[in-house]
């Protein structure tokens, strides 16, 4: 199978799933209507509306760890490639992404050092 | 044709996962329930909250079940027994389940309730925990496979397998696993008890069962990719190969789901640090340890 058949076979998975739930809503929608009373669609929150709106910014207590997430993450997107080569170039591979990452773990060890590692 | 053989195997494992589930919860071991829940769940009335974020809200349950039926794509049952065997398969699981948090951020947007929008903030914050836990040990795999594809990776564990070859990195998928499955103890965005389900709160009749299908598709998918990349994928004497991948697959579900029901939940806070303080450091270790063995047994 072509590399753009596969693809295309994946595409075709993600419209039959569509498909599906669709289906699922028809069969549901076939069987009986919610019936519209007043109080049944307010969000759990103890029965009442909440006094504040949700929609609102959020503190990200985790932030520290969220900077050095995407450090990692870029780095994580160079392994791949490196990976499947790996053994083909051998020990200088080891050592080039030994280097890489021992300052990547570094550069954790220090956020570490200066309180990164911890909900603000 | 594979491709109906395997949607149909992946439903029929669902099943299986859902009843597993209850039997992990409940205790009792019932074939029929989860055909009646889904019933029964089919028949209720799925009420829209007030003033929803009406697109996340219907996108949601749809999107986790995308994820997860398109991550199964790639996995192989036997050497043939495979939806699509792309080139750049353990990537591609990677990447399908991403949208794990999409769904959940959706879903606990869209509602406009105030516990629903915690619990999809808070799977935010398990997957800066998780993440890396997920895409480093599946490096180290690659490496020892040569190959991005999940059937080479399976082949390359014929003499070992990667849970001998690799410990540590099998325990730190294994984890990861679970909290990207919200599996208890890390079920911190649906939390029952605490949230009133989190994100799914506010789901209720149809919606809902494509949310639990959603969640029971992605297990049994995380339980696959783990017997594919760590425990040998359909190798194994005697019995057929689509009779072993069926085995390791139903004990690593089982596992999963039974390992949660003796632990507290985690708060998000240690899940945080103990994944980055312990977690990653050990998951470059064994790149580092993958990479010498590598080369010496080259």
């Amino acid at each position: 199978m072509s590399t753009l058949a596969q693809y295309g076979l994946l595409l075709g998975l993600t419209v039959g799933t569509i498909g599906l739930v669709l289906s699922l809503y028809a069969l549901a929608r076939a069987i009986g209507k919610a019936r519209t009373e007043s109080g049944k669609d307010v969000p759990a929150t103890a029965g009442q509306l909440s006094r504040d709106p949700v929609w609102v910014r959020y503190h990200a207590r985790y932030y520290g760890y969220a900077l050095l997430f995407l450090a990692f993450d870029m780095e994580m997107a160079y392994m791949y490639p490196w990976a499947v080569v790996y053994k083909q170039v051998g020990l200088v591979a080891l050592l080039d992404m030994g280097v890489f990452l021992a300052i990547l773990f570094l550069g954790l060890l220090y956020g570490w050092s200066q309180g990164a590692l911890r909900r603000q | 044709m594979t491709t109906a053989v395997l949607l149909l195997l992946l439903a029929f494992g669902a099943y299986l996962v859902a009843v597993l589930e209850n039997w992990a919860t409940s205790g009792r071991f019932q074939l029929a329930t989860p055909a009646f829940s889904a019933l029964a769940l089919l028949g209720r009335e799925s009420v829209l909250p007030r003033k929803p974020d009406r697109i996340f809200f219907e996108v949601a349950p749809t999107l986790l079940l995308i994820s997860a039926v398109l991550a199964a794509a790639v996995i192989p049952l036997t050497p043939n027994l495979i939806i699509t065997d792309l080139a750049t398969g353990a990537l591609f699981i990677n990447a399908a389940l991403v949208y794990v948090l999409v769904a959940l951020i959706m879903a606990g947007w869209g509602p406009n309730g105030a516990y629903a929008m915690i619990g999809g903030w808070r799977f935010l914050g398990q997957l800066i925990a998780y993440a890396m836990l997920i895409v480093m040990p599946i490096t180290a795999v690659v490496m020892r496979a040569e190959s991005l594809l999940t059937t080479q990776i399976v082949v390359s564990q014929a003499g070992l397998w990667n849970i001998v070859y690799q410990p540590v990195g099998f325990v730190l998928f294994f984890i990861a696993a679970m909290a990207l499955a919200f599996l208890p103890p890390f079920d911190l965005t649906t939390a029952k008890g605490e949230l009133a389900g989190g994100v799914e709160a506010e789901y209720s009749g149809v919606r809902l069962a494509v949310f639990r299908l959603g969640r029971l598709v992605l297990i049994i998918t995380l339980a696959a990719a783990t017997v594919v990349f760590y425990l040998g994928g359909w190798q194994g004497p005697w019995l057929p190969p689509w009779a072993w991948s069926a085995i390791k697959i139903l004990a690593v579900t089982a596992i999963m789901l039974l390992a949660g029901r003796y632990m507290p939940r985690i708060r998000e806070a240690n899940l945080l640090s103990w994944c980055w303080m312990f977690g990653i450091p050990l998951a470059l270790l064994n790149i580092f340890l993958v990479g010498v063995l590598v080369l010496v047994f080259s």
